[in-house]
């Protein structure tokens, strides 16, 4: 009884092991000029993190709509598969790459010099470095911080607004931080502004702060101030979250956080947005007409929807923010926000 | 020979029948999930081993694995429970990034590569080692039980390191944001094995330090009294071991083992010790340990089996567009059923055998 029983657990076994190796999948020709493969690998998150990945990955899903792709992803789960992860779709011959985040600018300069048939866009990496076959997508932050700089101005009854960030040594955070001001500056002149940056904690903890975030986007409200700007990762979002347990209006950043942070959608009045997936798209299109640009591309950055407070904004506000935009869009505003903290000070 | 077979293959029986089970139930998940299943195994057996460079970076993945459970193992062995393999790891690697960078500067000139590789991976031995004899100490001078006092050392250790990443060793190039050292020098680099791959000389050497663990802890009179401590240290007090020597050292050798493993990382795969380059390895090596039943080879199969695993996720999801995560749950799976091995020994009807392992004992023993 036992032995039959053993017998047939190691027949069971035998069969699970023979069994994979009867099965193949059917995969697309990526090596043919007239299979268009577009591949995404993530930084560390999911790719449905309502961020960066979502947004790249929305982009890609468009590419395969509109200009037949073959599309795929990869989600990574440690670091050191990067590698492997850009690898997987390079020796498969797919025509472009995606690599998604700040995180991946190493792996993928490595990579494209690996596989030189293989074009590579870096999404939020700025190429030091010029390479003919990467090309990094970066965005005018001071553009959208301008715009929600602007509309927190106009929106403001105490006529205080404040910016709850990460550090300012990264320099996206500045010019969102930057860019807040200056827009706020422009509209009203006279406003009180504070910004805060969370520049007294090391690189690890700055955007991974949402107790900082929270407390100070309090203490903040506590002393009168009625619109918080919160923009760093985390850091950010806790600013949002004290804006909402005060019951003021806050801005997010990166991406239209009415998304990622649902518990302060009921005070959530605009964020200032990275256009992602139509820079990502913009720049598969050019891969795909074979005009893909090196070095860096500058995507756009703007503001993200009202949602649930779209009644609580003037038709006139929205007619400025609107001129403001295709301002900043079209080169007759400047945000005159240098590209970095260091910049400061030159032409 | 039979007998030689039986006592060889006896004790693979459970762990394998956990797997299996593990594997099954997982299958249900993917089935559950809208895939299937036989295509996404046999998308990760190609990912971890269907090619020349799929074989290279699943053993890439198992060197750490194969180190921090010999650590986690040699513990156990030991009659203690190590979960602080992560913080060990991250010291492990601290001290092979200063080795890497630093010592030469310090000795003011460079060091040939015959002698910088091999201080660099001791040096971080010594550090695993040294932060594993706090507890081990803790634990025969005071008490103190090493489940907790490891745990909490954990924390102590990875923001110890981030202090350190984000500050006096912080890259101080001007273009770096990231918390990471600079690059260690060439002469403190693990070469790789075979030119274009990335699989390198750490692995070879994981293997040796696991016949060398099996080697002390079966053939050596040390060894016979970790095991001895290990299992009674009452009759171990009265043969005449001291035990709380014994259990000092015992975490020393295991925090070394678990230095290596970030030393190996530093030393032969980045180059440098970035913050958060450790996904968990020192919390996975306790999964692995228990797998592989605190054997050294079983340990190594064991760390082989979760490498492939996690190296061949990303095909299956390429390929399968199965969820990445599927493999985390598989993995807890195999765990849960190692831990409650009577659970698989009813299903499959199994008779319990011989002696069990002790892993753990309660405050004081």
């Amino acid at each position: 009884m036992l032995k039959k029983r053993r017998l047939a657990i190691a027949v069971l076994l035998a069969l699970a092991s023979a069994l994979p190796a009867c099965t193949r999948s059917k995969r697309a020709d990526c090596a043919s000029p007239e299979v268009f493969c577009v591949g995404l690998v993530t930084d560390m998150g999911k790719i449905d993190d309502k961020s960066f990945n979502q947004s790249a990955w929305e982009a890609i899903q468009r590419a395969q709509k509109e200009l037949g792709a073959t599309t795929q992803y990869i989600e990574t789960t440690d670091p050191k598969d990067y590698p492997k992860n850009i690898g997987t779709f390079a020796e498969e011959q797919y025509d472009v790459v995606i690599t998604s985040g700040f995180g991946l600018t190493e792996a993928t300069h490595a990579a494209a010099e690996q596989f030189k048939g293989v074009k590579f866009i870096g999404i939020d990496q700025f190429q030091a470095t010029q390479k003919p076959n990467v090309v990094g997508l970066i965005f005018p932050e001071d553009h959208g911080g301008f715009l929600v700089g602007a509309l927190a101005a106009m929106m403001t009854k105490s006529g205080k607004i404040g910016g709850v960030l990460a550090t300012d040594a990264v320099p996206p955070v500045y010019r969102f931080g930057e860019g807040f001001r200056a827009g706020a500056r422009h509209v009203k002149p006279d406003i009180e502004i504070s910004v805060v940056y969370h520049n007294d904690v090391g690189f690890d903890k700055t955007f991974t702060d949402p107790e900082w975030g929270k407390t100070t986007a309090v203490s903040m409200i506590d002393k009168g101030i009625d619109i918080v700007f919160g923009g760093g990762g985390k850091t950010g979002n806790g600013a949002l979250l004290g804006a909402a347990t005060k019951g003021v209006y806050a801005i997010g950043v990166d991406t239209d956080q009415y998304y990622t942070v649902p518990e302060a959608q009921k005070v959530l009045l605009s964020s200032a947005v990275k256009l992602i997936t139509e820079g990502t798209f913009d720049l598969i299109k050019m891969a795909k007409e074979g005009k893909l640009p090196a070095g860096n591309f500058e995507g756009k950055s703007g503001y993200a929807p009202y949602h649930d407070l779209d009644s609580k904004v003037p038709p006139e506000v929205k007619t400025k923010m609107e001129e403001l935009r295709r301002g900043l869009l079209d080169g007759t505003l400047k945000t005159t926000v240098p590209p970095t903290k260091d910049a400061k000070g030159q032409p | 020979m039979r007998d030689k077979l039986n006592r060889l293959f006896a004790p693979l029986l459970l762990p394998a029948l956990s797997v299996f089970t593990a594997m099954v139930l997982g299958g249900v998940l993917i089935a559950l999930a809208g895939g299937n299943p036989l295509e996404a195994y046999a998308g990760m057996l190609e990912g971890a081993f269907g090619s020349p460079r799929a074989v290279s970076e699943t053993l890439v993945w198992a060197t750490p694995y194969i180190l921090a459970g010999l650590s986690v193992s040699l513990a156990f062995r030991g009659g203690l429970f190590n979960i602080g393999a992560e913080g060990q790891l991250a010291f492990g690697a601290l001290s092979a990034a200063w080795a890497g960078h630093w010592l030469p500067r310090l000795v003011g000139g460079g060091l040939p590569a015959a002698l910088h590789v091999p201080l660099t991976l001791l040096l971080g031995a010594l550090a695993g080692g040294l932060w594993a004899a706090v507890p081990g100490w803790i634990k025969a001078r005071a008490g103190g039980h090493e489940v907790i006092s490891t745990i909490m050392l954990n924390y102590v250790a990875l923001n110890v390191v981030s202090f350190l990443l984000n500050g006096p060793m912080k890259d101080p190039t001007a273009a770096n944001v990231l918390s990471r050292t600079p690059l260690i020098d060439e002469s403190a680099r693990v070469p790789a094995l075979v030119d274009g791959f990335r699989l390198h000389w750490g692995f070879p050497l994981a293997l040796l330090a696991a016949a060398l663990v099996g080697w002390v802890l079966q053939r050596t009179a040390f060894g016979f009294e970790i095991r001895t401590a290990g299992q009674s240290p009452d009759a171990a007090r009265y043969a005449g071991v001291r035990v709380g020597r014994t259990v000092i050292v015992t975490m020393a050798l295991s925090g070394g083992l678990a230095g290596v493993a970030g030393a190996i990382e530093v030393s032969a795969l980045h180059h440098r010790h970035e913050l958060g380059f450790s996904q968990g390895y020192g919390f996975d090596a306790i999964a692995i340990a228990l797998l592989g039943k605190a054997h050294p080879g079983g340990t190594v199969l064991a760390a082989l089996l979760f490498s492939a695993m996690r190296s061949g996720a990303t095909r299956m999801q390429y390929l399968t567009q199965v969820p990445i995560d599927v493999i985390s749950v598989i993995q807890a799976l195999i765990l849960l059923f190692v831990a409650a091995d009577t659970l698989v020994r009813r299903i499959y009807r199994v008779r319990a055998r011989g002696e069990r392992l002790v892993l753990t004992r309660g405050w004081g023993g």
